[in-house]
């Protein structure tokens, strides 16, 4: 800024950590500033740093700052913001926000209210894409919880075992499984009470459980009025307690048939939403049957999102700022599957070794792999005090190749040559998987991590 | 915006909270033309923050370009913050308990709820912060005599920015 005056577009990032460096980067690429909503702790981080301003919006810990739509939304009108991008987590799909936003005429940068509505709660998720004809386990809603007759009889009709679920849950929250009718009777009353404390509704439902499944995931982009474009696919098997650890994009081993299935299916539950901006479309892909089976519709940006975009070569924030404020996004139309293979870790301050237990405290040094392909999605650096407040992500390693295989010789290389002093990172769990004869081959499932880390020799520590 | 030599009061204010859980008993920091010292130790007055300041001239705006910050310089600048005050504030600091926009009277062209100079209870109401056009009262706190006001009628504040200063009653 010279004398002249600023007349950027002012955009809010209403987040911290990576993902506010990563919307921050975006905003600056398509010529707006960018203005960061922080906490207290976070008011002199890597991120207010890299900001054209900061305003505080509260106190450190989430519940008073980044989980507060009216906070945020006068936080946007304070600074004259046109645009405010919720990044995930936190307030990302939250109507609430959205229609205050739009009530002060500031765009939100993500789907329509009605839509986060829609696709927000499981019951309403799994109408929908039923409506669209997208494949759903087995299921059924449970009309009394005390009507042990009428359980006995639902749970047949699915077979076990199955997933009592809470239709209001989410993030692998309020999910049980069950062997058999007997558990049934006992644990459905247990899931509602659970279920009416946790998230305020008791409303469940029973599913088909697939105990040998991928988690595979579909990129969308819709531009609000039907239009979608698909940008390939993301396998996210590598999971602890339904918490990602690793991704790829493309989905490996996948058919066409299969990835025509994912694809299409994604595409018409896009088009039947009219939706609008970046999305996801998450689905269970069976491994000992031909079944593919959605899970749920993530209505925002994904941590896993630079996969997509280093595979396509495309900026999706960019495309979500751009679109937001009525622009064209800019996207190309891309083949289903990419032209190489992306693989992601996401670098937790846990340890490993004491049941991933989170930790927080000074950085002391940071040393990042160099490279072809590697890319860094992070606000850590040496000095940085790392908070105990909020999520454990320190950073997002990503490293792209010509093929699978490729990548992952890759990427196992420059973890190898990632430090991070000071705090206790998940690092050395990423060098055993990377190391793994199972996940060099591809295509584990969920279900594939937890007993392979637990039974693993004691070699393997640090 | 202010220049970003000038420090605001929110640059204090953070300033302030991270020496508060740290074990300095006292720090000085120079922002260009502004020097700061704070201190832990008892018997320093009124709250412990002191400015003095070199003549802080309104700078021009084209000294300054705002969207990069030299990597030393303090966190970016805050929205709206209180103009650089060139006199020391007296007493003790009372700050913005929500992000917001601070009204100094009950409506436009009445009164002021409260001017420098007057004595208040701690549940004096000195101002309104307004968010999202929900009106919350901000009390003094702690009985004393208001002794200025560091943030504008109608100006946006932050949460935990400087709005006033007390001089507290002797107890």
């Amino acid at each position: 800024m010279s004398s002249a005056p600023d007349t950027r577009p002012v955009i809010l990032i209403a987040n911290r950590g990576e993902i506010a460096v990563r919307i921050i980067a975006a905003a600056r690429r398509i010529g707006a500033s960018p203005v960061l909503a922080a906490s207290v702790i976070d008011a002199d981080s890597p991120a207010a740093r890299l900001a054209d301003r900061v305003v505080v919006i509260g106190a450190s810990p989430a519940g008073a700052s980044y989980l507060r739509p009216e906070q945020v939304a006068q936080a946007a009108v304070n600074v004259g913001a046109v645009a405010v991008h919720p990044g995930y987590g936190f307030l990302s799909e939250q109507p609430h926000l959205a229609e205050l936003l739009a009530e002060e005429g500031i765009a939100f940068v993500g789907p329509r209210p009605e839509t986060l509505r829609a696709v927000g709660d499981k019951g309403s998720a799994r109408k929908v894409a039923i409506a669209a004809n997208v494949p759903v386990a087995a299921g059924v809603e449970i009309e009394d919880v005390d009507d042990v007759q009428n359980l006995v009889t639902l749970g047949n009709g699915i077979g076990y075992p199955l997933l009592i679920k809470a239709i209001h849950g989410g993030g692998g929250r309020g999910i049980r499984l069950v062997e058999n009718s007997e558990q049934l009777a006992v644990l459905v009353p247990q899931a509602a009470a659970e279920a009416l404390g946790a998230f305020g509704n008791g409303a469940l439902y029973l599913e088909r459980y697939y105990g040998s499944a991928r988690h595979v995931e579909v990129q969308v982009f819709g531009d609000g009025e039907g239009g979608v474009q698909i940008f390939g696919d993301r396998d996210c098997s590598v999971q602890r307690r339904h918490q990602k650890l690793i991704e790829e994009c493309p989905a490996p081993g996948l058919s066409e048939a299969r990835r025509k299935v994912l694809h299409d299916a994604s595409r018409a539950l896009v088009i039947a939403l009219k939706y609008r901006g970046a999305g996801t479309v998450e689905f269970l892909v069976d491994t000992l049957s031909d079944d593919v089976v959605f899970l749920e519709v993530n209505a925002r940006i994904q941590v896993e999102h630079p996969v997509t975009e280093e595979a396509f070569g495309v900026d999706l924030v960019a495309a979500q700022l751009r679109l937001a404020l009525g622009l064209d996004p800019e996207l190309p139309d891309v083949a289903p599957v990419p032209p190489a293979t992306v693989i992601e870790l996401r670098i937790n301050a846990e340890d490993p070794n004491q049941d991933f237990r989170p930790n927080s405290g000074d950085i002391t040094a940071v040393t990042w792999p160099r490279g072809p392909g590697i890319r860094v999605d992070t606000q850590i650096e040496a000095g940085y005090r790392f908070p105990p407040y909020y999520d454990s992500l320190m950073a997002k390693l990503i490293v792209r190749a010509h093929n699978r295989d490729a990548a992952v010789a890759a990427i196992a290389s420059a973890a190898a040559n990632t430090r991070i002093e000071g705090i206790t990172t998940t690092l050395p769990m990423h060098h055993f998987v990377l190391a793994h004869p199972d996940f060099i081959r591809g295509q584990v499932a969920t279900s594939w991590f937890a007993p392979v880390w637990e039974n693993r020799s004691n070699g393997v520590s640090s | 915006m202010s220049a970003e030599t000038t420090p605001s009061w929110q640059d204090l204010l953070d300033l302030v909270t991270q020496l508060n859980d740290s074990n300095y008993e006292s720090a000085s920091v120079q922002f260009g033309d502004v020097s700061v010292r704070l201190s832990n130790v008892a018997g320093f007055q009124d709250g412990g923050v002191a400015v003095s300041a070199a003549p802080v001239a309104q700078a021009p705006a084209a000294q300054a370009p705002a969207a990069q910050a030299p990597a030393a310089s303090a966190p970016a600048a805050s929205v709206a913050v209180a103009a650089p005050t060139v006199t020391a504030p007296v007493g003790d600091r009372i700050d913005a308990p929500m992000i917001g926009v601070f009204y100094r009277r009950p409506s436009p062209g009445a009164p002021a709820f409260i001017e420098p100079g007057d004595h208040v209870e701690a549940d004096t109401t000195i101002g309104i912060i307004e968010i999202m056009k929900l009106m919350n009262p901000i009390t003094a706190g702690k009985a004393g005599v208001i002794t200025a006001f560091l943030a504008d009628d109608a100006a946006a504040v932050e949460f935990g920015q400087a709005l006033a200063t007390i001089t507290p009653d002797a107890s």
